[in-house]
């Protein structure tokens, strides 16, 4: 069976009524009944937060504790689509969403996640693709909240297995067949945020060309604990950039105990591209890439 | 069976899984306010509220409306109009109308939110821009909605009656506005093409036995010529139809193809190597689209490529010896460069659609189109069909730009399925076919020279245009640079580059934005060198007089005065004021006749023009309200049907032009019948006088064609063609003759004064100000003619910034072939737009009225680099100037 013709679970529908009306999508479908455990805010007497997969990513965007709390998550939700799709889309569907790739919503291309043997964008035209070359598949990753989540150590939950990561789930972009590495008929039941810390803030900023309404070229969610006018604490995952969300670690180990200046910010900035392999067609990726980074610890500091 | 609730009234929902919730409002309920586009939620066309909040229907299944409570346009304002419906009507804040309900639904529910907790406070620019993010207006009638949403939030609409400025704006806010793909017949089936998956190739036979086999299946038919070649991914080769879609897509997908590869070439480079396989042999070259609006002078035709056209040119072989010295001497003011623009398609929001409908020899076509009369003609000759059998009827058309101004393939496969299946049958293009294969404004290399003469004027201009049309011919790019700023001499060469591509159409201007976009930077350039206000050297180099007129105005504007230089601009964010100046041809059909008549007292116009969001309707209907005395609403005007008297196209600006001075002569005739046949003369002293007669008159009729203009010109303005001499005169004749349209005299014009924002970290550029001065003449819709300049400059915007069409470069594939891979400007992306008209220069027309529509759309994209480069000291040559361009240029790199 080639994996369009698997099961897929249908949560708004957001991502795959688009496939289903292209072709690109035409196996059995299979409608998730939202479950009240799957809904919504849970918030441990621990200070950690639960969120039910089927929370709408408008209610995440629109709650004030999350705000105050994880504020990345917020602003992460508030920044993808458009208002009428996150009225609808869920955060299950939006970790667990297809890849954007023009080749592979072509219904009429093969590519390897549509059980073809090679990717036509790699030698193809990849404008909006990676610049992190991480495996056979050169599409970047469509979730803005996986960044986010793994900027904040967010762990998954299914409903056949618990405290996965986001690399768990997402994998390391070596597999260029799926879009994660959730087994077949397993489905993300919610999410696990760990307490977080004490004045600790947080920003998300996307590299587009128009005002709002595009998939990031870039896009960053940054935390910090900024206290004596130094870093104490940072954390920066990226997505547009690679297969998957990506820990900018050389990024964060340039800032780690430092002083929060505008030297050691663009140092660090240059630090966020460590390791990148971008295409013919996406060394630009790189720039935005020092740019978000720039701009979003910048705001951390002041 | 589960149900929703959808504006207050219990609905059933259908048991099928890949049901959308649009489908059940447009198909089931017949609730056609709601428009499908993009059926990727990303232009909001589809939007409706479920439980109060606004969702993409295109996207929502319609089984989770199960329980729900649904409100579609149709429930917005049903007693009577919602706040913003009004707002939207005073403002013009819409033009094709086929976005509006999407936009009314969303806004209505801001509205309200907004009005509950802050009262009548107004909301700000930046908090309409986020709320409508979703939501795409092609035509750009943003500037209107900020005024009408933030007017109603306001309080403003609370109460009363309002007039709109546009006379069918209701329709088009309630939702009841019938586009074609609004059109349902009993029986009426649905037409789906199969497109070919190669680009070029032969194919063998088709099998339709399984596809006819299936149930609801009404026709297959074979759409192939008898060379059964295809030359084009996404050319038709067969078109089937059926119950429905689903149905269709079935039948589509049973049919059994064959084909066999030939070589095949894409796009501009490819195209032009020696060995490129050739894509038209000499005996298909007639197969070839057209990117002009009117019919092309004949060229050289070698391999794939079709040129050079360079009739135009004046003293070639001088400019090129001249432009020779000057490189050798190392002449600093000699300013050369090599431009590329990007491919721009149309996106109209309504797709290319028919529903053809035979009764017994007569043919009813509903078309979206941009010429239902000539349409009509075009049907009766290719069907060999009497005039008066066809009929082509289009009350609404949900945008145009160019790309609906001949018989397309929605049009013949529509008749064509419908003759076969003996059934209505309608033709709608799907989004990724109207991005794909229904024409774009070709992408360009253009090649330029310019060198000031040591006196300080313009000695030379050399300008050779490479076109990638694709599977078309006749782009006028370098062309239309001779008719601006004379020159001693000027080498202008256009080439078609033809590739196995889809072809190119005309869109907005053909060749006029590409043009402007390389020579209007060289003229900045060469101000920069020469040490010249750039506006004062167009003063020197531009003789017309409607274009030194606006010139005047821009010099006075703040913004120009106060610009800085490139150098005195540091830090992560740059401003800069770019200017340039765009033309277009005075355009007009002749035979265009009006009718207008008195009924019952009421005033009724008629034509067969169609209204395709630019304003027809109105202008008709306020010249006849003006002559009469009477208010805009007070005219009843028939339109969209070609059974009416010939109208012309709405194309190369002509409909102004062509319409008021016909209407003028039959409200001259109709008035004399009038005051002959009165009984009593209206009392000495009336306020109203011709309301009176008109209550008292009998009915009558009287009608006007389009007359020759008056010989009688304002000094200096003369036909554009005067300067090219005999050529000219034969170029404007053969216009007239093959394409039925005159160029007047008089050069309808803009200049555009634009302020701009360029974030140097991430390569974005955010347009702030724009002031465009346009003279055409006298405003004959003042409110709708605004709304034409500032959809024309954040079209233009979409050129300069975002808009272009990507393609596989191996295999031909088009892969911007949704909204969110092809880029149009979204309402946040919108600058404050001044409008100033210059009313001078056409009292030769009867009227004194000419088009708008494309001139306002030519000096943007140049104004927009001119002022990149005055914030970063960048010239950018290439569009369109997108982030990974720009931060490429900006760190001194080379862009993919």
């Amino acid at each position: 069976m080639t994996p369009a013709m698997t099961t897929e679970f249908r949560a708004a529908g957001t991502d795959l009524s688009e496939r289903r009306r292209s072709g690109v999508s035409k196996g059995p479908l299979m409608d998730i009944v939202p479950a009240s455990d799957i809904s919504g805010m849970h918030w441990g007497a621990d200070g950690t937060l639960r969120i039910g997969a089927y929370t709408t990513i408008a209610m995440i965007a629109a709650d004030r504790s999350i705000a105050a709390a994880y504020p990345g998550i917020a602003a992460s939700a508030q920044g993808l689509a458009t208002p009428q799709i996150r009225h609808l889309a869920t955060l299950g569907g939006n970790i667990a969403q297809r890849s954007r790739c023009w080749y592979f919503r072509n219904p009429h291309i093969a590519c390897l996640k549509k059980g073809g043997t090679d990717c036509p964008a790699r030698s193809g035209n990849h404008l909006y693709h990676v610049a992190f070359d991480l495996g056979p598949c050169v599409a970047p990753h469509p979730s803005t909240m996986a960044a986010a989540l793994l900027a904040y150590d967010a762990t998954i939950i299914t409903y056949t297995r618990s405290g996965l990561s986001i690399p768990d789930v997402l994998g390391d972009g070596s597999n260029g067949t799926a879009d994660n590495l959730l087994q077949p008929g397993e489905m993300i039941r919610g999410i696990e945020l760990p307490k977080p810390m004490q004045d600790e803030r947080a920003f998300y900023k996307r590299a587009i060309s128009r005002a709002y309404a595009e998939w990031p070229l870039v896009e960053i969610c940054a935390r910090a604990v900024v206290k004596d006018g130094a870093f104490q604490f940072i954390r920066l995952a990226a997505g547009g950039i690679a297969p998957v969300p990506l820990r900018l670690k050389a990024a964060e180990g340039a800032l780690q105990g430092k002083a929060a200046n505008a030297l050691n910010i663009e140092v660090a900035a240059k630090f966020a591209t460590s390791g990148a392999k971008p295409l013919p067609m996406t060394g630009y990726k790189l720039d935005l890439l020092e740019g978000v980074v720039r701009d979003v610890l910048e705001k951390l500091a002041a | 069976m589960s149900t929703m609730t959808i504006n207050g009234r219990v609905a059933p929902l259908p048991d099928d899984i890949d049901a959308m919730l649009i489908d059940v409002v447009r198909t089931d309920l017949d609730l056609t306010g709601t428009k499908l586009v993009c059926g990727a939620g990303v232009c909001g066309a589809c939007t409706v509220l479920v439980d109060g909040a606004p969702v993409a229907s295109c996207l929502m299944p319609a089984r989770a409306a199960a329980g729900k409570t649904v409100t579609t346009v149709e429930g917005i304002g049903t007693e009577k109009l919602h706040p913003v419906q009004k707002a939207f009507m005073v403002h013009d804040a819409l033009q094709c109308g086929f976005c509006t309900p999407g936009f009314i639904i969303e806004a209505a529910a801001f509205h309200d939110r907004w009005r509950a907790t802050k009262g009548t406070a107004t909301p700000s620019r930046e908090e309409i821009g986020a709320v409508l993010s979703g939501h795409l207006c092609r035509c750009g009638a943003y500037d209107g909605i900020f005024s009408a949403v933030a007017a109603a939030c306001s309080g403003q609409f609370d109460g009363g009656d309002i007039v709109s400025p546009r006379v069918e704006a209701r329709d088009k806010v309630t939702g009841a506005a019938k586009y074609t793909v609004d059109i349902n017949h009993e029986g009426q089936l649905e037409g789906v093409i199969l497109r070919s998956e190669i680009a070029h190739g032969k194919i063998g036979e088709l099998d339709f036995a399984p596809a006819l086999a299936l149930p609801g299946v009404g026709a297959a038919i074979s759409l192939l010529a008898e060379d059964r070649i295809v030359r084009f991914v996404g050319q038709p080769i067969a078109a089937v139809a059926a119950r429905d879609r689903k149905t269709a897509l079935a039948a589509i997908a049973a049919i059994k193809v064959s084909s066999e590869k030939l070589p095949s070439v894409i796009g501009l480079d490819e195209a032009r190597k020696p060995n490129a396989p050739v894509v038209f042999e000499k005996a298909d070259r007639k197969k070839a689209g057209n990117v002009s609006e009117g019919a092309g002078a004949p060229a050289p035709w070698k391999a794939n490529i079709r040129g050079p056209s360079a009739a135009f040119s004046l003293k070639p072989k001088q400019v090129r010896s001249w432009v020779e010295s000057a490189r050798q001497e190392k002449n600093p003011l000699l300013v050369e460069g090599v431009f590329r623009t990007g491919t721009q398609s149309h996106t109209c929001l309504e797709p290319h659609a028919t529903v053809a409908h035979f009764e017994g020899d007569r043919l009813t076509v509903h078309a979206s189109t941009q010429s239902v009369f000539h349409l009509m003609e075009l049907i009766a000759k290719r069907y060999k069909l009497d005039h008066d059998k066809v009929r082509v009827i289009a009350d609404h058309v949900g945008g145009g730009f160019g790309s609906k101004a001949s018989l397309g393939a929605e049009t013949t496969i529509a008749i064509d399925l419908a003759r076969a299946a003996n059934a209505p049958v309608r033709v709608a293009f799907d989004r990724h076919e109207e991005l794909s294969v229904t024409g774009y404004r070709p992408a360009s290399e253009v090649k330029l020279a310019l060198l000031p003469s040591e006196q300080g004027g313009l000695k030379a201009l050399s300008v050779t245009a490479y076109a990638d049309t694709g599977a078309a011919i006749n782009s006028t790019i370098a062309t239309l640079a001779r008719l601006i700023y004379p020159a001693e001499g000027k080498e202008l060469a256009d080439f078609d580059v033809i590739s196995n591509l889809p072809p190119g159409a005309a869109f907005r201007g053909p060749g006029g934005p590409p043009m402007a976009f390389a020579v209007e930077q060289a003229i900045d350039e060469a101000a920069l060198r020469m040490k010249v206000d750039p506006i004062e050297l167009r003063k020197r180099w531009d003789t017309d007089p409607n274009r030194r007129r606006l010139y005047e105005w821009a010099q006075g504007l703040d913004v120009w005065r106060n610009r800085k230089s490139p150098a005195e601009q540091t830090g992560r964010y740059r401003r800069g004021v770019g200017v340039a100046t765009g033309y277009w041809l005075y355009l007009w059909q002749p035979g265009s006749k009006v009718e207008v008549s008195v009924k019952g007292g009421r005033l009724i116009a008629s034509t067969a023009i169609q209204d395709i969001g630019t304003g027809s309707r109105t202008v008709i209907a306020n010249t006849v309200a003006r002559e009469f005395g009477l208010e805009p609403h007070e005219v009843e005007v028939h339109i969209g049907d070609s059974k009416l008297p010939v109208g012309p196209g709405s194309g190369g600006s002509r409909t102004t032009a062509s319409v008021v001075p016909p209407t003028l002569l039959a409200i001259q005739k109709l008035k004399a019948a009038i005051e002959k046949n009165a009984k009593q003369k209206p009392a000495p002293g009336s306020n109203a006088p011709w309301r009176e007669l008109l209550a008292a008159s009998p009915d009558l009729t009287a009608s006007g064609v389009r007359p020759e203009d008056s010989r009688q010109m304002a000094p200096g303005i003369e036909s554009p063609l005067k300067q090219v001499g005999i050529l000219g005169w034969i170029f404007g004749k053969m216009m007239r003759w093959m394409s039925n349209m005159v160029i007047g005299a008089g050069v309808p014009s803009s200049v555009q004064v634009i302020e701009v924002e360029v974030d140097t970290w991430l390569g974005h550029v955010r347009v702030l100000n724009v002031h465009t001065g346009i003279a055409v003449g006298k405003i004959a819709a003042p409110a709708l003619a605004r709304s034409q300049a500032a959809g024309s400059v954040i079209q233009g915007i979409g050129y300069a910034l975002y808009e272009a069409r990507e393609i596989d470069g191996r295999t031909g594939d088009t892969l911007s072939g949704g909204l969110e891979d092809y880029r149009i400007p979204g309402i946040a992306d919108t600058p404050v737009i001044d409008v100033h008209f210059d009313e001078a220069g056409f009292d030769h027309v009867l009227g004194g009225s000419v088009g708008i529509g494309e001139v306002a759309t030519v000096p943007t994209s140049p104004a927009v680099a001119n002022a990149i480069y005055n914030a970063t000291g960048i010239r950018p040559m290439d569009l369109p100037i997108r982030p990974d361009r720009l931060i490429s240029a900006l760190k001194g790199r080379a862009a993919a």
